[in-house]
């Protein structure tokens, strides 16, 4: 199956702009990032996966409105295009199948 | 993009600039939001110190590959030099050019005449530097110089010459000392036809032509100055003599001892190179006798140049160490016995000059038969003004081209509205820059043509363009020609290409500032003006005090005429024959040439002094008084033998109180005279130098050289006529030729003569450029308030009115140059004069006829367009625009 790649990074920044959903952008995914992964990522490191993504044609984005802490600056919108879309869910279907294909006991117990 | 307010604090603004500079354009305003936002949040949860450190981390992070990637434009820009670019800056620069007549011609004729002196004065250092330097061995060649010490060992003096035995011993007993040659110059009469007259002749051993590379045209140069009969002429003075340059064989007949004797050319040699020290006509073998080599005290006889070829390997201080012990091993004897007889225990030390330094040396300089000796501190000088006369033009260029840039403030502007980036306007104007440069450049050739003739005669040259042909000159010449155009084009490119488009667009563009720079150049280019008008003024005064001052002595109507070895018997028949005319006052023989000894006073005080040989009628005749006791006379027939007369500074020099009586003993010849007479202090040297201690002797045993005619006012050609036609009469084997003694005295100052010319030359030029600087800003200030003058006239204001108006402001400036250019004058003058024993004080009046020579000059520059200005009908100018 001819599949695009996505890097880690890239798929969980793709996810959170699909969570953050017309309010995506730079400080906001690092935000929610962080929020939701506890990873704590540099603002250059979103700025520089949304801007692969965005070549790659699975973001697309445009100006968003300014803000006096931004100082009067623009934010970037990105929202998560039909392609991207398809990405997500193609790694989801095969992330599902390849789980459901692992025998109940091939894994360690986590003792919680 | 200025960050605005962020309420409480500002992000570093380093690093906010940091970001600026290497962001892509097209990701900076929402990565700077990012920031900003999250600067905000850090400050009101961390506080200022963390909230900045976090902001120039995060900035520093966004340095990678996708931040600075520029976006590929959507319209790609017109490269900068693609061929229509470079059309359309080319057509524009020539219309702006031919459209502003005016202003080119100013900057172009500024820029040539600047670029010119540069030239000029790079062709003449070039030919300072360059002196002797043609010669195969000149690395290896050295010439023999010796000091004199006193007895506690301090140098007493220099001397650049030498004997008969330096060179000979020195080759015998120093092995580095490969080969050596001696040269001097001396006159002797030659005959040509029935005509006899005294030429200039040089002496060299025949090693000559082996040590120095002046190539023979015809004649082996190993063999040529063997014979002792033998001569090598130069080319010119073989055609001049034998009307072909093949003159090997040939005779030249020249007097020795009282008749003349045939010489054969052995070799013509080419006409030696204008940078050579060593120049000659005439060369003849160096004749030393047997007995002048065998009296050792002839170490002591220096009066000629020395020069060596040293090997390779030789190491300068040993050879010099080995020279002296030579030296001292040798004239032991010598040595001993004059210490005795003077009584004096100071010593020589001989040394060697590298020959290449002989030229531009103020210490040993090239004298005694060498030529064109040269202070370097006319090179540094002539560079000064040179380099004064370029900055000026370049200053003119810049001026004019920042105030007429406001006239061009719209195509700029339009230029930046269609999309010209501000490299390619400053490509742009820099490209005009050169253009014009290039321009000037071209004419700076024919100027340089122009001015070489008179150039070459004051700097006693012969410098002519196809020295041009020298890849090191012409290198210059195009860096000269760059850093000109550099120069005087990148500031008015930067200033012109800053406008911005919608300002410009509004007309509302002006000089910001009170336009300093501008002033300060003005202010700059009329102190240098002002220093060289001083500096012309005082040379001026200076010269006309030297060639004006009462010497001492009646130098007018006075006729010299050489005679050699003229006796005593001869001398009375020639007298005896001249005061037949009645033209002819008196006449008086003397020596000829310069003599000069050392004599002992009062059996310990050592004099140095000039001596004259005269006989009773010398004093009179040049009204030169008497202070003490009596002139010679003939009645006392022991004048002649044991008389002597001394100046008043011999006086002084030798402390007597009581002077007539004392003795005068003569050290080589321990005869006493004494002393019957003083004479009045007057000026036998140039006015350069101090009187010095001066004796009068009527000597039997020395011959005259010399006859001093003294004719009647006005009857100059008369007196000629007969003097010539008397001397030719009496002594027709003998070279005959005249001078006047006053122009003689003249001839002495032919240095300052040269530096009051250059001088007057360089205030010229740098008054002319700077004029014709101030005469645009003029033009171009004058122009831009058109429509004020109008309105001023309209509501009555007088032409005069107006002319002070446009004026002041310019007389103002050149006022203010006179406080940068007076004292610095004023030193550099005082320095100067303070060479000079009998001199000028520096006085106001030249500060004064400075200051209104230039502002003089600065105001009929400027009122002519003043006058322009407020002359033209009000209606006119503002019925326009």
């Amino acid at each position: 199956m001819k599949r695009t790649y996505l890097g880690e990074f890239e798929e969980v920044v793709l996810l959170t702009v699909a969570v953050l959903h017309e309010s995506a952008y730079g400080v906001a995914i690092t935000d929610e990032l962080d929020r939701q992964t506890g990873r704590s990522v540099s603002i250059s490191a979103v700025h520089a996966a949304l801007h692969r993504l965005e070549e790659k044609g699975m973001l697309k984005s445009q100006m968003g409105e300014a803000t006096a802490e931004r100082g009067g600056r623009r934010k970037r919108l990105f929202t998560v295009t039909a392609l991207g879309s398809r990405a997500l869910h193609d790694i989801r279907s095969m992330r599902n199948q390849l789980w459901d294909s692992i025998s109940p006991n091939a894994l360690p117990a986590i003792s919680i | 993009m200025n960050s605005t307010s962020l309420g409480n604090g500002q992000p570093p603004r380093w690093a906010d600039w940091l970001l600026e500079w290497f962001c892509a354009p097209h990701l900076l305003e929402e990565v700077q939001g990012d920031l900003y936002e999250r600067f905000v949040r850090d400050l009101q949860t961390e506080g200022i110190r963390r909230a900045n450190r976090r902001y120039w981390t995060n900035v520093l992070r966004f340095i990678r590959p996708f931040a600075l990637k520029r976006k590929v434009n959507d319209y790609s820009p017109t490269p900068l030099f693609s061929p229509a670019m470079l059309q359309n800056y080319i057509k524009i620069a020539f219309r702006n050019l031919t459209r502003n007549k005016a202003y080119s011609t100013i900057n172009i004729i500024g820029l040539s005449i600047g670029l010119a002196a540069a030239m000029l004065i790079m062709l003449y250092t070039k030919d300072e530097v360059s002196y002797d330097r043609f010669h195969a061995h000149h690395q290896a060649l050295y010439r023999i110089t010796s000091k004199s010490l006193t007895p506690n060992g301090a140098v007493d003096y220099l001397q650049p010459y030498t004997g008969i035995f330096p060179g000979p011993k020195f080759h015998e007993g120093v092995p580095e000392i490969m080969t050596f040659v001696r040269y001097r110059e001396d006159t002797k009469d030659m005959r040509q036809g029935t005509e006899v007259k005294s030429q200039l002749i040089h002496f060299a051993d025949s090693s000559f032509f082996s040590i120095f590379s002046f190539p023979l045209l015809t004649g082996n140069p190993k063999t040529a100055l063997q014979n002792p009969k033998s001569v090598v002429v130069s080319e010119e003075v073989a055609e001049k003599n034998f009307g072909t340059i093949n003159a090997l064989g040939k005779t030249l007949f020249f007097k020795d001892d009282d008749k003349f004797e045939p010489y054969i050319v052995t070799g013509v040699a080419k006409k030696c190179p204008q940078n050579s020290s060593i120049k000659f006509d005439i060369l003849m073998p160096m004749v030393i006798k047997d007995e002048d080599m065998a009296n050792n005290e002839n170490w002591f006889s220096v009066f000629m140049n020395t020069f060596v070829i040293l090997s390779p390997d030789a190491n300068l201080k040993m050879v010099e160490a080995k020279m002296n012990q030579v030296y001292v091993a040798d004239a032991q004897e010598s040595i001993k016995s004059v210490a005795k007889k003077l009584g004096i225990t100071g010593r020589t030390v001989y040394s060697l000059q590298p020959f290449t330094d002989m030229h531009l040396s103020k210490e040993l300089p090239a004298s005694n038969g060498l030529v064109d000796e040269s202070n370097p501190t006319f090179s540094y000088i002539l560079s000064g003004i040179a380099l004064f006369i370029l900055l000026i033009a370049c200053i003119n260029f810049i001026n004019l081209t920042v105030a007429r840039s406001l006239k061009r403030a719209k195509e700029i502007g339009v230029r930046k509205v269609v999309g010209g980036a501000r490299t390619q306007l400053i490509i742009q104007f820099l490209g005009e820059s050169f253009i014009l440069c290039f321009a000037a450049f071209l004419f700076s050739f024919m100027l340089l043509e122009l001015a070489l003739p008179t150039f070459n005669q004051l700097a006693n040259k012969a410098l002519s363009l196809s020295y041009l042909f020298d890849i090191k000159l012409v290198a210059g010449y195009i860096l000269l020609f760059m850093v000109t155009s550099l120069l005087s084009g990148f500031y008015p490119a930067l200033i012109l290409s800053s406008y911005s488009p919608v300002q410009t667009l509004y007309s509302r563009v002006k000089l910001s500032g009170k336009n300093y720079l501008q002033k300060s150049l003005v202010v700059l280019q009329f102190a240098l003006a002002s220093f060289l008008i001083i500096a012309s003024l005082t040379i001026y005064s200076q010269f006309d005090y030297l060639t004006s001052k009462d010497l001492g002595y009646n130098d007018k109507n006075l006729v010299i005429v050489d005679k050699a070895n003229l006796k005593r018997s001869e001398a009375n028949l020639l007298k005896e024959e001249l005061v037949k005319n009645q033209n002819i006052v008196d006449v008086a023989p003397k020596n000829g040439g310069r003599w000069g000894t050392t004599a002992k006073i009062n059996g310990e005080t050592q004099v140095n002094f000039d001596y004259e040989t005269v006989n009773e009628v010398y004093l009179p005749l040049l009204k030169i008084p008497i202070l003490k006791g009596r002139n010679f006379s003939t009645v006392f027939p022991s004048d002649s033998s044991q008389s002597v007369l001394v100046n008043e500074a011999f006086v002084k020099k030798a402390g007597w109180k009581q002077p007539i009586g004392q003795v005068v003993d003569f050290w080589f010849r321990n005869k006493k005279y004494a002393v019957v007479g003083v004479v009045k202090d007057h000026h036998f040297e140039s006015l350069s130098q101090e009187i010095k201690p001066q004796l009068f002797t009527m000597k039997l045993g020395n011959d005259y050289g010399k006859v001093l005619i003294k004719i009647k006012p006005n009857t100059e050609t008369a007196s000629l006529h007969f003097i010539e036609k008397t001397f030719k009469k009496l002594f027709p084997i003998s070279p005959y030729s005249y001078a006047f003694m006053d122009q003689e005295n003249l001839k002495r100052y032919e240095s300052e003569a040269k530096w009051k010319q250059m001088m007057l030359f360089g205030a010229i030029l740098t008054i002319f450029i700077s004029c014709i600087g101030l005469f645009g800003l003029a033009t171009l200030s004058a122009e831009r308030r058109t429509k004020e003058i109008g309105i001023r006239k309209v509501l009555g204001a007088s032409v005069a009115t107006i002319v002070q108006l446009l004026s002041t402001d310019f007389l103002k400036l050149v006022s203010l140059s006179f406080i940068l250019a007076f004292p610095a004058a004023w030193y550099a003058m005082q320095q100067w004069l303070n060479n000079y024993p009998y001199r000028i004080g520096i006085n106001a009046w030249m500060f004064i006829a400075t200051a209104i020579i230039a502002i003089s000059i600065a105001f009929l520059t400027v009122s002519w367009q003043s006058l322009r200005a407020a002359m033209t009908d009000p209606v006119k100018s503002l019925k326009t625009e």
